[in-house]
């Protein structure tokens, strides 16, 4: 009897223990696969963002999926799409069959996001790009609608568009020039670094700025993505009396350029993309030398929308760094919430519906998906900026009043001291 | 009825006097089975996707074996012919409309031409000379493919070419097949007159030729029939991914199928099959064990070297042929081989020990 008694103790404590630990009805996951390439910053800024974003959105409760709150759970998945593409392509393999994510965000190089995109079409999954520009990437959509719907890119604006930006900072600097030193007619150094994504830009470039811009190309210059002396360049730009610089830098070779052109004090204004002085650390990779150089930017501290500076602070205070555009994934996950709690299902069909739909401000502007599902661009939408370094900080400069947009923050483009006093002894 | 019992009685006296004898032998076929069998028991995409790439990889590197390893033409820059290939297919493909059953082997006679174009410059050329030469020519050809973005679509490459089959177990079965046939038919070349005389152009050139046999015809019919079969994996990789850009010419993949051969066991064709079946999936296998583990790319990285280190410090001509002579010993008599518990040789007799 003692014994009986001794089992039927166990026996309710084992049951009172099974029920306590039980979860109450736990709501599954939603589970989002962020796809980078890890290990360089590109990747980092994927899962910095998405992190942030996942963070927020569980800590006040989740995703409301019908009456339930889900949250999320994000699958991190590091492509080496940057080394190998097949490698790329079975990590993303992983994440769809086997961590059975719902939806994926991410991405970076084309070549390799054109493989994901159809194993996430494959698998009827919504895969929003958050990192390749490519315009190739939505046109399949328009082609091919049933199977491409599932696609969506929502940074950056398309490289059609990030051209066209680049040519208005180009005219605006002109504009500026002409304006405070009287010059008539503007002289253009095209510097590309030597790459395949610089070729178009330096095409467009020789026939677009005579053309139709009034300006004059007095040479191209084609450095190593990776050199490490630019001096012979810069003297020779110096001596066919450019006005501007117009840059393509996507590799190390910005920084060498930024920082030796402030050293030398060429009389030209840089202008253009240069993917270094984006980052947080080129001021002081410069040395400060790289100050008044200008470039095509996703985020700065401005109030691009009244999510903006927030974003910026909350990031640059838990990472340590400013936001790149990859970290775009913080407003994919957003999107993805508010167009999942508007049709109240993680079904991707339906979801797609939503996000067609999608009419949502975010930390870069307001987000609206045109036919390709490509984010849309131009005023009132997203802009994408353009920033200088003023004094040690990162400025935003463009847009200023352009077509009738204006950020708050945004403080005008300055010309460094040396390049007005050399053109205004010339005359 | 009694046709088939004697074709099946012939075959099973092969299989028990041939195969089962030898553990190499035995290992093979076993492999080949289990090969078959994975549908079986699983049809699971991430799995069957990492299959199939380690098959048209295991085809690649067979093909650069049979040109560097049998000949012993050092060549540095064997994506040229997948790449080549992938190129042509997806050509065929896309702008003619070409299936993958046309446009594959259409874009391996295109590894056959790009076979041509390397070995009839390189014909004088010899060790470092030779590697360094051909290490040059995919280098070439990506700045081509760049500066005509129109045809080869530059940076981004050309997507969108048909699926391989109609599902991804089919494009296994075909991929496996292929493997197989293809490795069996690259050992058989070097087992023929022919492979002995590619094999004694890489001992000896110069005594070959003075025996009148035309080294350069059997050079650049080696430098063919390597671009051939990579050519088939390259045309097999443009369809299974849907896409043949630059990456199919990267400096990389030509060293890594140099490091799966060397690793698997150079001079044997199975080898480089093996070395590319181990060591493609256990990249996989550290990805799934290390999950999120920081720096994943580099600690893979770090491990495969590591990996590849020392089994070439302690086995110098690769895993396979190390495995093999611990299990097999040759006859010196008749130069046939027996496995190792063998006292004397299963066909003359002569004693092994």
């Amino acid at each position: 009897m003692k014994t009986l008694k001794l089992f039927g103790l166990v026996f309710a404590a084992l049951v009172l223990s099974f029920a306590l630990c039980l979860p109450a009805g736990a709501a599954a996951p939603i589970k989002i696969g962020v796809l980078g390439p890890m290990s360089f910053t590109q990747g980092e800024g994927h899962w910095n963002g998405a992190s942030m974003a996942a963070d927020e959105i569980n800590k006040a409760g989740g995703i409301k999926v019908g009456k339930e709150m889900r949250p999320i759970e994000l699958v991190k998945v590091d492509t080496n799409e940057f080394l190998s593409i097949p490698d790329a392509t079975n990590a993303a393999e992983l994440a769809v069959r086997r961590h059975k994510v719902d939806f994926l965000v991410g991405g970076f190089r084309t070549e390799a996001v054109l493989v994901m995109q159809d194993i996430a079409m494959d698998a009827k999954k919504v895969f929003i790009g958050c990192g390749a520009a490519h315009p190739a990437l939505c046109t399949k959509v328009t082609k091919d609608y049933d199977r491409y719907k599932y696609w969506f890119r929502l940074t950056p604006i398309n490289s059609k568009f990030l051209g066209k930006v680049d040519f208005i900072l180009l005219g605006t600097v002109a504009h500026i020039m002409k304006k405070t030193l009287g010059i008539k007619k503007i002289k253009v150094a095209v510097v590309a670094e030597k790459a395949a994504w610089a070729d178009p830009i330096v095409n467009i470039s020789k026939k677009l700025l005579p053309a139709k811009m009034g300006m004059e190309v007095v040479g191209v210059w084609r450095p190593s993505p990776v050199a490490k002396d630019c001096t012979a360049e810069l003297s020779a730009i110096q001596r066919a009396g450019a006005h501007i610089v117009f840059t393509t830098f996507s590799s190390s070779v910005g920084l060498t350029f930024a920082k030796q052109m402030g050293e030398l004090k060429v009389p030209a204004a840089a202008v253009g993309i240069n993917v270094e002085s984006q980052k947080s650390g080129f001021w002081g990779a410069t040395g400060g030398k790289g100050e008044y150089a200008e470039t095509i930017n996703t985020y700065a501290r401005v109030e691009i929308t009244p999510k903006t500076i927030p974003f910026y602070d909350k990031y640059v205070k838990l990472y340590k760094q400013a936001p790149n555009y990859t970290a775009g994934t913080y407003d994919a996950l957003y999107i993805l919430k508010e167009a999942v709690e508007r049709v109240g299902t993680v079904d991707s069909d339906k979801v797609v519906s939503a996000l067609e739909k999608t009419d949502y401000i975010d930390t870069a502007g307001r987000v609206v998906f045109d036919k390709s599902h490509d984010v849309t661009w131009g005023p009132n939408y997203v802009t994408s900026i353009g920033t200088q370094w003023q004094d040690g900080e990162m400025k935003c400069v463009w847009p200023y009043h352009w077509q009738k947009v204006f950020y708050k923050g945004t403080v005008p483009y300055k010309l460094a001291p040396w390049i007005i006093d050399y053109w205004k002894n010339k005359k | 009825m009694g046709l088939v019992s004697a074709y099946f009685r012939r075959g099973w006296t092969i299989l028990r006097s041939e195969v089962l004898v030898l553990p190499s032998r035995l290992a093979v076929l076993l492999f080949i089975i289990a090969l078959m069998a994975v549908p079986l028991f699983t049809q699971d995409y991430y799995i069957l996707r990492i299959l199939i790439l380690t098959c048209i990889f295991a085809i690649f590197a067979a093909s650069w074996d049979l040109l560097s390893g049998f000949t012993g033409q050092m060549n540095f820059g064997h994506a040229l012919f997948f790449g080549v290939a992938a190129y042509v297919t997806a050509l065929l493909n896309l702008d003619l409309g070409f299936p993958p059953y046309l446009s594959i082997p259409l874009g391996a006679v295109g590894g056959v031409l790009a076979g041509l174009v390397v070995g009839i410059p390189c014909l004088r050329l010899r060790g470092s000379y030779l590697a360094l030469t051909t290490l040059a020519f995919p280098i070439i050809l990506t700045g081509l493919v760049f500066a005509m973005p129109d045809i080869t679509g530059g940076e981004l490459g050309l997507s969108g070419l048909s699926r391989l089959t109609g599902s991804r177990v089919m494009d296994y079965y075909l991929c496996s097949s292929l493997v197989v046939i293809l490795g069996f038919a690259m050992w058989k070349i070097t087992d023929s007159k022919t492979g002995i005389i590619l094999h004694a152009i890489r001992e000896d050139e110069v005594a070959v030729r003075s025996s009148g046999i035309n080294t350069i015809r059997y050079k650049l019919l080696a430098f063919c029939m390597s671009g051939f079969f990579a050519g088939i994996a390259g045309g097999l990789y443009a369809h299974f991914m849907r896409l043949a850009g630059p990456s199919t010419l990267e400096v990389s993949l030509s060293f890594q199928v140099i490091i799966w051969s060397v690793f698997g066991g150079m001079v044997s064709i199975y080898g480089p099959i093996a070395g590319v079946f181990i060591l493609n999936p256990l990249m996989e296998v550290l990805r799934v064990a290390l999950g999120n583990f920081p720096s994943l790319p580099e600690i893979r990285m770090f491990i495969f070297a590591g990996l590849v280190l020392v089994t070439l410090l302690f086995m110098p001509e690769g895993l396979i042929p190390w495995v093999r002579d611990k299990l097999e010993n040759e006859c010196p008599r008749c130069k046939l081989r027996n496995v190792f518990i063998r006292q004397r040789c299963r066909v003359c007799d002569t004693s092994l020990s």
